[in-house]
């Protein structure tokens, strides 16, 4: 954890959720290192719930080593990687090369299979503060140039992108009293699927405390920014993550909010979390102790900007594997990401298809339809980014039915059977917890009464007596008031059953709620996932396809995102419906000839995919 | 074995487990596996003797069902002849074919049913719409019959070859309709509405993405809805005194413009009766002073002595309405006795009844004696109707007003305007017939701008597809105000705006997040 000591966030929490149901670290390496544990938008509908935490640097490094070191069959070798090894490629798969191992810096190498670069912004990392810029990944490491240059001969395409990190500041040296202190969640919520308590009580939690900019910071920030090469660079930054100074350059005359942060147990050390910036320091700690509640702030460590080289992500394909080099896999900051959970989701996708690939089995890839996992690497692989791209639950089209409470059901049971990265303790709670779902949602469904009879028995809800049609328990569950205890108060039977877990209860309520739009949703879903079961033969050369008709610009943009689907192709901007149906026509036809030569009894069985895909949804 | 298990652990979920199966599914629940029903006119545009209109999907049986009147579904493959009535009014609209073709033995391999009706717009407008109101279906995609044949191994290859230069054009075809259905004030509204409306979930969104986790300022949504027009970043300024992370306020600014554009929407889709105008004619209403020849019009009009026709002012008394075609398109044309005061009360009496009746047109022959424009009766007519008529009423109602100066050859031969001071007008003699095809000409403009135009490519696909969205819209806009999960409430609003932006295009979620960025300062 090198910037922020926080885990989750609003759809962030989701992606973690999901690492967490194909049994990534992550959840459950929060679940024993957090100081602060924090539901967001609790108010706004569980669909949007964000699981977060203020997460104890130290313990999540000890906890996170214990962990990697004590699993089994995996070595651990520390160095820094200078240059790729590189063989003739495999004839039955695309690519100019294929990775055999690793060079590190001190001249050993590494021979692997397949290997997962994670560069962070250690690409040519190059450190800014006020003038001064020097070349380093991080504070106090060396950056990576060496491998920058090896995969840019390559080949591949490099963008360049910036961020930034705080100050730090002494606790002791800070005001808490005159600020507003924020208290945990009590009870926490754990991260992980298979906690049922985090590892500490909400009463030993660490609080955050909220303190806001004010004119005096815009002054100084606007009197200095010849002092401020991060700022006038045209790399981009993200939008939503800005540094103070483009807080105050587009939004003037304003008071941005300033959240001070623990970073652990027993540190002495406070993240001003809003507060990025790349001011001369000297300029920092002036800035800092205008703010309220920071008077005698003491800054230990000067904020910084960062900028690095990134791949365009659209080179490589959705398992995370390079289009160009056979066996090689990017994850995390290389493919033009931002935070920890986004890097955490695309570390556990090219994890598990490095392993996939090396035993020659199909690709494990989450569609959009299935999990903000599929949504983050879909939306890299075709369409690129230009700035850090993070994630938000509006970029999910269907972000009523990828919810947190549910990526188990969406998950797990998948990342058993096709990845083998789900441990049995697991995938039988997740099989147990669908399995009670579905019982109890038919259950529900089946009990009916008027509504004037359900007036009676649960006269705190809301019901209307108008409706002459009778309702199902279900939507009795659907008011806000009413939870599976009270239903079972007044149906004791067979309801009673449904609420001693309460996990299952407090499901069983959230899918009542959204049961009206899934229907709808659903059949959004089939759609798309009918365009994703066909196929595009991944060794397709658009720009000299004889076959099918396509304009030089929609032949190139195919070329360089590689869509390996119609519904992937279909979402790149700029290629038409009409270039769709080229395409779809050329897919049917490869298809009949593979069946001919295969002289299989199916003709189609890219076709027949999409019941399987439809069967997967429920 | 994968889907086997799963089918075996799914099944529950469906019902049929159940001790009591769920009535409510009925036979009209969509069945397994499939997506939305499509409707389309499938034959040529424009006048002809039948048109067929198809649909394609898991409910087409139920939407068979909803539009004919015996209720069961017709044998299969098999024509028959049914009543076919819209299901919101019971109103009949046509006696038809029906064919029913249950998947997969069907052109798309999907339940089908066609509809064989009489060719005329006003039969295959009404059909569509009374279709697109049947739950489950919409108006389809260009091409998109023949793709979903295409995807269910229907079509050889070299049936499809065309297939891409058919959507191809299509599309274009589609959108030039659009432009030219939406030009002018229409399609300006329908930018406005998809430009709020974005905002709105804009909003919405910024609320839930960054309402707490990055330090939205809190305060932003309960802004007047006026002030997002300059979207500058220094209209709102925070309130500090409020605690963190107790953010309960509703976004409602998004509330606001949702509530205006819903009634703005509401308003539009009563009142651009032109699909019903086009089933029901027009209702063309001629009227002026006494004597001035109104029923002379009507006459001429209807081919055929509707009114009885004197030199003697106040010959009509009451309201005469007639059927009439007028250049292609149906009207209900109305005599009206000659305003004016001070008579005996029937025709005091005559006067009333034209007048309400003025209220109710869709368009008025306004018509004056070209003769005789100083007189009292004239200047009047002039002041209470002719000009407010002009200026646009103040409802916002749609009606059209044509002023027509009659027996021009009362008029010197050669002479000058005779009245240059007036709003537009048109010369004529119902006498002579002189001036009557500028006049007809003027007249059919006027109806077409009513009714839409029937003789220019595939307007009735795009009127159905816009009521279609434009009813979706106000629809799921009502389910924004009734939800109160907030994630409910966006998906109301992107359902909402998905079904603008399927008129007048766009709609990424980039242009969300555009909007987001540069209203809002999110970060941390």
């Amino acid at each position: 954890m090198s910037c922020n000591p926080s885990f989750g966030g609003i759809g962030k929490g989701h992606l973690m959720r999901e690492v967490d149901a194909l049994d990534g670290l992550c959840c459950r390496i929060c679940d024993q290192s957090g100081v602060h544990y924090k539901v967001l938008n609790r108010r706004k509908g569980p669909a949007v719930w964000g699981l977060r935490a203020q997460i104890d640097r130290k313990l999540y490094k000890q906890n996170m080593q214990k962990e990697i070191l004590n699993t089994p069959l995996l070595t651990v070798q520390e160095g820094a990687v200078e240059d790729l090894i590189l063989t003739e490629p495999e004839p039955e798969h695309t690519g100019k090369y294929r990775v055999s191992g690793v060079v590190l810096v001190d001249g050993s190498t590494v021979y692997a299979e397949s290997v997962v670069l994670t560069t962070g912004t250690f690409l040519r990392g190059m450190i800014v503060i006020g003038l001064e810029m020097h070349p380093a990944g991080r504070l106090g490491d060396q950056p990576s140039i060496g491998l920058a240059q090896t995969l840019e001969k390559l080949g591949f395409v490099v963008g360049r992108l910036k961020t930034g990190t705080p100050p730090r500041i002494a606790k002791e040296s800070i005001n808490f009293s005159i600020l507003n202190k924020q208290t945990p969640d009590n009870p926490s919520i754990p991260f992980s699927f298979i906690n049922e308590t985090v590892w500490i009580k909400p009463e030993d939690q660490l609080p955050c405390y909220l303190t806001h900019t004010n004119p005096q910071v815009d002054e100084i920030v606007l009197e200095n920014l010849h002092l401020n090469c991060h700022v006038k660079e045209t790399t981009r930054g993200p939008r939503y993550c800005p540094s103070i100074e483009s807080k105050v350059l587009r939004f003037p005359n304003r008071i941005h909010q300033v959240w001070l942060e623990p970073e652990g147990m027993d540190s002495d050390l406070i993240y001003p979390q809003g507060l990025s910036v790349t001011l001369p320091a000297e300029l920092q700690e002036k800035m800092i102790t205008c703010i309220r509640g920071l008077e005698k702030a003491k800054m230990t460590q000067p904020g910084y900007g960062v900028q690095y080289d990134y791949l365009d992500p659209r080179q490589i394909t959705p398992s995370l594997e390079t289009h160009l080099v056979q066996r090689l896999f990017f994850a995390g900051q290389i493919n033009g990401t931002t935070g920890y959970e986004e890097a955490a989701a695309q570390g556990a996708i090219a994890g598990i298809n490095a392993s996939l690939r090396v035993r020659h089995k199909p690709p494990f890839v989450i569609s959009r339809t299935e999990g903000y996992i599929g949504v983050l690497i879909d939306d890299l692989t075709t369409l690129g980014t230009s700035e850090p791209y993070r994630m938000f639950t509006s970029r999910a089209e269907f972000r009523l039915s990828l919810r947190p409470d549910n990526a188990d059901s969406r998950l797990t049971l998948r990342g058993y059977k096709e990845a083998g990265c789900v441990s049995q303790q697991r995938y039988e709670r997740a099989t147990w917890m669908k399995s009670s779902l579905e019982e109890g949602i038919s259950v529900l469904k089946s009990i009916e009464f008027s509504s004037s009879k359900w007036k009676n028995l649960i006269p705190e809800a809301s019901i209307s007596s108008g409706k002459s049609l009778p309702l199902r328990a279900l939507d009795v569950l659907k008011y806000e008031e009413v939870d599976i205890e009270l239903l079972a108060k007044a149906v004791p039977e067979p309801l009673k059953e449904y609420t001693k877990c309460r996990e299952l209860a407090e499901r069983l309520k959230i899918e009542a709620t959204y049961e009206s739009v899934s229907f709808h949703q659903q059949q959004e879903i089939k759609e798309v996932q009918r365009d994703e079961a066909l196929q595009l033969p991944k060794d397709l050369d658009y720009m000299t396809l004889r076959d099918v008709s396509l304009s030089r610009e929609v032949r190139e943009k195919l070329h360089f995102s590689r869509p390996q689907t119609i519904g992937a192709a279909s979402r790149i901007p700029g290629v038409t419906p009409a270039a769709i149906i080229n395409l779809l026509r050329f897919v049917k036809t490869t298809q009949q000839r593979q069946a001919a030569m295969d002289r299989l009894p199916q003709t189609d069985q890219r076709l027949c995919n999409t019941d399987k895909l439809e069967d997967r949804q429920l | 074995m994968w889907r086997g298990l799963w089918t075996l652990v799914a099944r529950p979920a469906r019902g049929p487990r159940s001790p009591r199966p769920c009535t409510r599914q009925g036979s009209g629940a969509p069945a397994h596996g499939s997506g939305a029903t499509i409707f389309a006119l499938s034959s040529g545009q424009g006048r002809c003797g039948i048109a067929v209109i198809r649909t394609s999907g898991p409910a087409s049986g139920q939407a068979l069902r909803s539009l004919t009147a015996p209720r069961d579904l017709p044998p299969a493959r098999k024509a028959c002849l049914r009543l076919l009535s819209d299901p919101r009014s019971e109103e009949p609209l046509d006696r038809a074919l029906v064919l029913w073709f249950p998947g997969p033995q069907s052109f798309t391999g999907e339940d089908c049913a066609e509809f064989h009706v009489h060719g005329g717009p006003a039969v295959v407008s009404g059909v569509l719409q009374a279709l697109g109101s049947v739950p489950g279906l919409r108006p389809a995609e260009a091409g998109e019959f023949t793709r979903r044949a295409f995807a269910h191994g229907k079509l050889s290859l070299t049936e499809v070859e065309g297939l891409a230069d058919l959507i191809h054009a299509e599309t274009e075809a589609q959108r030039r309709q659009a432009l030219r259905q939406l030009d002018g004030e229409l399609s300006h509204l329908c930018r406005g509405w998809a430009e709020t409306l974005t905002k709105a979930l804009a909003h919405v969104e910024a609320y839930i993405d960054f309402g707490e986790d990055d330090n939205l300022e809190e305060g932003v949504l309960d802004q007047g809805g006026s002030a997002w027009g300059v979207g500058g970043g220094d209209i709102w300024h925070l309130s500090p005194q409020r605690p963190p992370y107790s953010l309960s306020f509703p976004p409602s600014t998004a509330d606001s413009e949702v509530r205006e554009l819903e009634v703005a929407l509401g308003a539009h889709l009563r009142d651009a009766r032109r699909g019903q105008r086009l089933r029901s004619g027009a209702h063309v209403v001629v009227a002026g002073p006494p004597n001035a020849g109104k029923s002379s019009l009507v006459n001429l009009l209807s081919r055929k002595p509707v009114s009885i026709v004197s030199p003697e002012p106040g010959t009509t008394r009451d309201v005469l309405e007639t059927p009439v075609d007028l250049a292609g398109f149906p009207a209900l044309l109305s005599d009206t006795a000659g305003l004016r005061e001070g008579v005996g009360p029937v025709e005091q009496e005559g006067v009333r009844r034209a007048q309400k009746r003025l209220e109710q047109a869709d368009l008025i022959l306004a018509v004056l004696d070209a003769s005789d424009l100083a007189s009292a009766s004239s200047c009047n007519f002039l002041d209470t109707v002719v000009i407010p008529a002009g200026a646009g009423s103040p409802n916002g109602s749609s009606q059209r007003l044509l002023l027509v100066l009659n027996k021009s050859d009362l008029l010197p031969a050669g002479g000058p305007d005779p009245s240059p001071d007036l709003p537009p007008h048109l010369l004529l003699s119902c006498l002579t017939g002189e001036g009557l095809d500028g006049f007809l000409e003027a007249l059919r403009k006027e109806l077409a701008a009513l009714c839409g135009d029937p003789s220019t490519g595939p307007p009735l696909l795009t009127r159905a597809r816009y009521q279609h969205h434009l009813q979706g819209c106000l629809d799921a806009l009502g389910h924004y105000k009734q939800a109160k999960d907030l994630a409910l409430a966006a998906e109301a609003l992107r359902v909402a705006r998905g079904h603008l932006t399927r008129i007048t295009g766009g709609g990424g979620t980039e242009e969300i997040l555009d909007i987001i960025f540069r209203d809002f300062c999110v970060g941390k």
